[in-house]
């Protein structure tokens, strides 16, 4: 299994803040070590590596992690406690990952 | 059956084209666990449509215990017109307790509406969507050129999947404007709620909901006091396309 993490730069060259924000919580929790590689999707390079990757698997946010499988298969994750929870095995509470799930998703004011 | 990845986006350049009527029709002969959202407004049409498709089809609504008694009563008018059966869906009692406990019934005018909705909807859809292999929704461009300028027609619900499993979310209404809707509604004698009489545009919970004067447009109907919803998280679809 390799597991990808993509980090975005924003348009004015300024780091994303959510990026940031689970890049620390990666590091905190020592789950950064089960990263095997990081790109960054540069918004003022659409050739930069994590924008290619995106646009590769039809993803239109970031940050997000790709897990590859053994068997080639890949599996996408812009959430970050569903990835923590169902590929790292960490334990998470039901509000805290709907409230995450809320936040990057502004199409769901719709309900 | 499963649709994958890019399986999607082909089918969404496809689909694109087509009428809501032909995206049901597709979709309905794609899955048999799949559901429709009905939020107890416009989105009504999505049920008339797929009822001529398929009459059992499957509906839920997501009660979030601060619906209007307009609302509740439409979603029961629907349940009736229809002969359907409709999954109303309750929130985490534990759950909900605990917020009004430490932060009383109206938080959201203090802090934002995502702690709330989170509890209230997010939740209860979750658990849902885990039965289900898609959904569709009443999803709109024009409800907010801003964030939803993209939105397609079919996508990969990443955030909601089963571990390991695929869910697919269809907006079938997509490159519909407010007035085909009314259009529909109106030329096929489809039920809609009474709020609609009265001003109200979008639909939601009755605290974070309110009717709208002439040239407003129907997201300030939403959570009024707090500022333009944030979109850094999003990656610069220009940059995307640009391939
Ligand atoms: S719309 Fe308002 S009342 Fe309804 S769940 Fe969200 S914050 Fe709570």
């Amino acid at each position: 299994m390799k597991i990808t993490l993509v980090k975005k730069i924003l348009a004015d060259g300024s780091p994303c803040a959510k990026c940031a924000d689970v890049q620390e919580k990666l590091e905190s929790s020592g789950q950064i070590r089960q990263i095997d590689e990081t790109l960054i999707a540069d918004e003022r390079d659409s050739d930069s590596p994590g924008m290619q990757l995106a646009r590769e698997l039809d993803v239109s946010r970031a940050p997000f992690f790709v897990v590859e499988k053994d068997d080639g298969s890949r599996d996408v994750y812009t959430v970050y406690l569903k990835f923590v929870k169902e590929v790292l095995g960490q334990q998470n509470s039901a509000a805290d990952e709907a409230r995450e799930i809320l936040e990057n998703s502004n199409d769901l004011d719709f309900l | 059956m499963a649709v994958d990845t890019i399986a999607t986006v082909d089918v969404d350049k496809k689909l694109q084209a087509e009428s809501p009527q032909a995206v049901l029709e597709y979709a309905l002969s794609q899955f048999d666990d799949i559901a429709i959202s009905f939020s107890g407004a416009e989105d009504v049409v999505l049920i008339d449509m797929a009822h001529r498709i398929r009459p059992d089809i499957q509906v839920f609504s997501l009660d979030t215990g601060r619906l209007h008694p307009e609302t509740y009563r439409f979603i029961d008018r629907v349940r009736n017109h229809y002969q359907i059966d409709i999954d109303v869906l309750f929130p985490d009692a534990a759950a909900v307790n605990k917020l009004v406990r430490e932060k009383g019934l109206f938080s959201f005018y203090q802090d934002n509406h995502q702690e709330c909705c989170s509890i209230r909807k997010v939740m209860p859809l979750k658990q849902k969507l885990l039965t289900l292999d898609a959904w569709v929704t009443g999803q709109r461009r024009d409800q907010s050129p801003n964030t939803r300028a993209h939105l397609p027609v079919i996508q990969d619900d990443r955030a909601f999947s089963r571990p390991g499993d695929t869910l697919t979310k269809f907006n079938p209404l997509a490159n519909w404007s407010s007035a085909q809707v009314w259009d529909y509604i109106r030329s096929n004698g489809v039920p809609y709620n009474d709020l609609h009489d009265r001003g109200f545009i979008s639909i939601g919970c009755e605290p974070c909901t309110r009717p709208l004067g002439p040239n407003q447009h129907e997201r300030e109907g939403r959570w009024w006091w707090e500022e333009a919803t944030k979109k850094e998280c999003g990656l610069h679809q220009a940059n995307l396309d640009s391939k």
